[in-house]
């Protein structure tokens, strides 16, 4: 590639060049507060490197954000390295981009997304796999990298939370299978309701399940009155709202396990456990086995607690709670 | 055109010298042939292609027989699972070998005669126990034994031991071939059976039940023993009455005498299948349920639900003929006691239960 070190600085007017992000800017979701207050303070230390664009006037490949923060501050002009449009190649260009942006900070999400886009046209599946995901720090697999070329073709408000970390991946990945309504609906209550990534992800299945169970669609799911109850309810602040929605989600996803367990807890609060004592039950009840806590100070303790279970009258009453219910 | 429909068949480096080559490729004569070196991966067309309509003969060079790994927590049968090769030209959504994406296509392993002086060393080494083999773990046994040629191999082979049983698991009613045999012992022919439903509407490719009870009925005026294997059973709307459909076919075409066991497993899956069933059996209802991790990680039905699936499948069935080898496929203790009114408390009890009926059939 050739040496742009000593390239010559040109004064530009920053009206010749674009504001739209052209084909080497990998750049989304960013706050130009900060650069513009240092290029206010200090002026403009790195230039940017503008290249001829036939079609338009000029193109930043190097210093996209610059470019726009000297517009918000109302330059005219600034100096800036300029090349003409024959002298490097488009994959040098996007190259050229791409080391200076990861000398200088992290790229989100979407960002690698746009960056395994851009690099496509110009390398082969297997280059972009071995060297280039290894470099944006994703695992070199292919349904990875398809996974984030997806992400430049989400709407906006998605992308954005996408790139500011709001979802995770997997929730992405759930959300780009779905169509673009019932994306749209599942994004806006996960936004609503802030949820975690946990959060996320139970929320996303267990509407899928039930629609999938139901045969209903997402968008029918999420139009059931209790749900939207929960989430109009004033009463309520945003962790008792994801809270309650869950729990009707799984409620209904899982009838006779939640019916099960309510069961279990009302025949164990019935006993009058002595105090710390605790019994449960095992995961889904799938282990046979329950089990039962003793907290105990001294010997003493433990003998008066052991006592006082032992002349508890339903312990026997203690059972697989469908069998009860049958 | 071949059954099932090959576009093209791939043998592997090293595959070559073997004589079942030339018999297989014989038996499909017109159908392109390529050589492949060993190494190179197949690279699928698509994330989710399983590529079914490439046959790809392959020299195997790990053990062919292997005990079934079984799952933790869960009792087990001690099966025997004798590879020989992977992949089935049906498209079950259920089926476990979706996951495996990268093993596309058909697989034959060619130097299955080459390996059997192997398997008799194993058998030879443990002369009072008993084998219980099966070829249907990683492929369906006879979908495509009219290419593969297993059947010719394996028959004769277990028929003259005197301790080992040969399962042959299928859903296909391509019977007639086994019929050129004069043997017929020690092998059990054996099918998976479902509701019909689920089988028309998830077993795709797959013949309905019908036409496998037409085979079963077919192989038992031939002589061959037989097996039913109701896995996986699949909790839907409605399926007592589904089942039922099946248990009167069965009892209009089975004569339940020549039955040597009859296995129930309720539906369950490795977690990542999930995503995967969604994407290639969009209309699948195979997920609907309430499914829960079990002890091996797997997912499966809530515990009362499966109780209550094998408990009716059990009544129905013992209406029909009290003796009919009726097992579950890995199921905790307390799941048979309550469903099916005994236990064989752990694996090893399992294994005298299949091995009696195996000695009660053939001695
Ligand atoms: S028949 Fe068996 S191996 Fe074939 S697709 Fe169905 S489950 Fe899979």
């Amino acid at each position: 590639m050739k040496d742009l070190s000593g390239a010559p600085e040109t004064l530009v007017e920053l009206t010749e060049i674009s504001d739209q992000p052209g084909p080497y800017c990998m750049s989304f979701r960013f706050d130009l507060d900060p650069l513009k207050r240092s290029i206010d303070k200090f002026g403009l230390i790195h230039r940017p490197l503008v290249i001829e664009n036939g079609n338009y006037k000029k193109e930043a490949v190097i210093g996209f954000r610059r470019v726009l923060a000297l517009k918000s501050l109302k330059w005219d002009r600034a100096p800036m390295k300029v090349l003409s449009g024959d002298e490097l190649s488009p994959s040098d260009l996007l190259l050229l981009n791409l080391y200076d942006n990861l000398s200088s900070r992290p790229f989100n999400d979407v960002e690698k997304g746009m960056i395994l886009n851009r690099l496509k046209p110009h390398f082969s599946g297997e280059e972009i796999l071995k060297e280039y995901m290894p470099l944006l720090g994703l695992p070199s697999n292919e349904s990875t990298r398809i996974l984030y070329e997806k992400l430049e073709e989400l709407d906006m408000a998605l992308r954005t939370s996408c790139a500011d970390g709001d979802l995770s991946l997997k929730t992405i990945k759930a959300l780009l299978e779905m169509d673009p309504d019932s994306r749209a609906t599942l994004f806006q209550w996960i936004k609503d309701l802030k949820l975690n990534f946990n959060q996320q992800m139970l929320f996303i299945e267990n509407t899928l399940d039930i629609s999938n169970t139901e045969a209903t669609s997402i968008l029918q799911v999420l139009q059931e009155k209790p749900l939207l109850n929960i989430r109009e309810d004033q009463n309520l602040n945003n962790p008792q709202k994801a809270k309650r929605s869950l729990s009707y989600l799984r409620r209904r996803r899982f009838p006779l396990l939640t019916r099960s367990e309510e069961t279990f807890e009302k025949t164990i609060s019935s006993l009058g456990l002595p105090e710390r004592v605790r019994i449960s039950h095992p995961p889904f009840f799938e282990n046979p086995d329950y089990r039962l806590e003793i907290l105990f100070r001294d010997g003493k303790m433990l003998e008066e607690t052991v006592k006082k279970l032992a002349q508890l009258n339903d312990l026997e009453g203690i059972g697989d709670p469908w069998d009860e219910e049958s | 055109m071949t059954n099932p429909p090959l576009k093209r068949v791939l043998v592997e480096e090293g595959a070559d010298r073997f004589p079942s080559v030339s018999r297989i490729l014989k038996r499909i004569e017109g159908i392109p042939v390529e050589r492949v070196s060993d190494r190179k991966k197949e690279k699928m067309s698509g994330p989710l292609n399983m590529d079914k309509t490439s046959l790809r003969l392959i020299s195997f060079p790990g053990e062919f027989l292997k005990p079934c790994p079984g799952t933790k927590g869960y009792i087990c049968c001690g099966y025997q699972i004798l590879n020989v090769g992977t992949n089935c030209p049906f498209d079950c959504s259920y089926c476990i070998l979706q996951a495996y994406f990268n093993q596309p296509s058909l697989r034959i392993f060619v130097n299955l005669e080459e390996k059997l002086h192997q398997i008799a060393e194993v058998l030879d080494r443990h002369p009072d126990r008993i084998f219980r083999i099966g070829t249907g773990e990683f492929t369906d046994s006879l979908a495509l034994d009219p290419i593969a040629g297993w059947s010719h191999v394996l028959i004769p082979f277990i028929s003259e031991r005197n301790n080992a049983i040969l399962e042959l698991k299928t859903k296909t009613n391509q019977v007639e071939g086994l019929f050129s045999f004069p043997q017929r012992n020690r092998i059990v022919i054996s099918w998976s059976l479902n509701s019909p439903s689920i089988a028309s509407r998830e077993e795709h490719g797959a013949p309905g039940i019908r036409k496998r009870l037409e085979a079963a009925k077919m192989c038992q005026q031939e002589g061959y023993n037989i097996g039913f294997h109701f896995d996986p059973l699949v909790h839907i709307p409605g399926w007592e009455e589904e089942y039922k459909r099946t248990f009167e076919m069965m009892d209009k075409l089975i004569d339940p005498n020549g039955i040597v066991w009859l296995s129930m497993g309720g539906l369950r899956y490795m977690p990542a299948l999930k995503a995967i069933v969604r994407k290639r059996h969009p209309k699948s209802r195979i997920l609907v349920g309430e499914f829960v991790p079990g002890l091996d990680g797997k997912m499966r039905y809530f515990k009362p639900i499966r109780i209550q699936m094998y408990g009716f499948m059990a009544e129905m069935l013992r209406k029909w003929h009290e003796d009919l080898g009726l097992y579950l496929c890995m199921e905790s203790h307390d799941v048979w006691e309550k469903s099916l009114g005994w236990s064989p408390k752990n694996s090893e009890g399992l294994s005298h239960f299949l091995d009696r009926r195996a000695v009660k059939f053939f001695g």
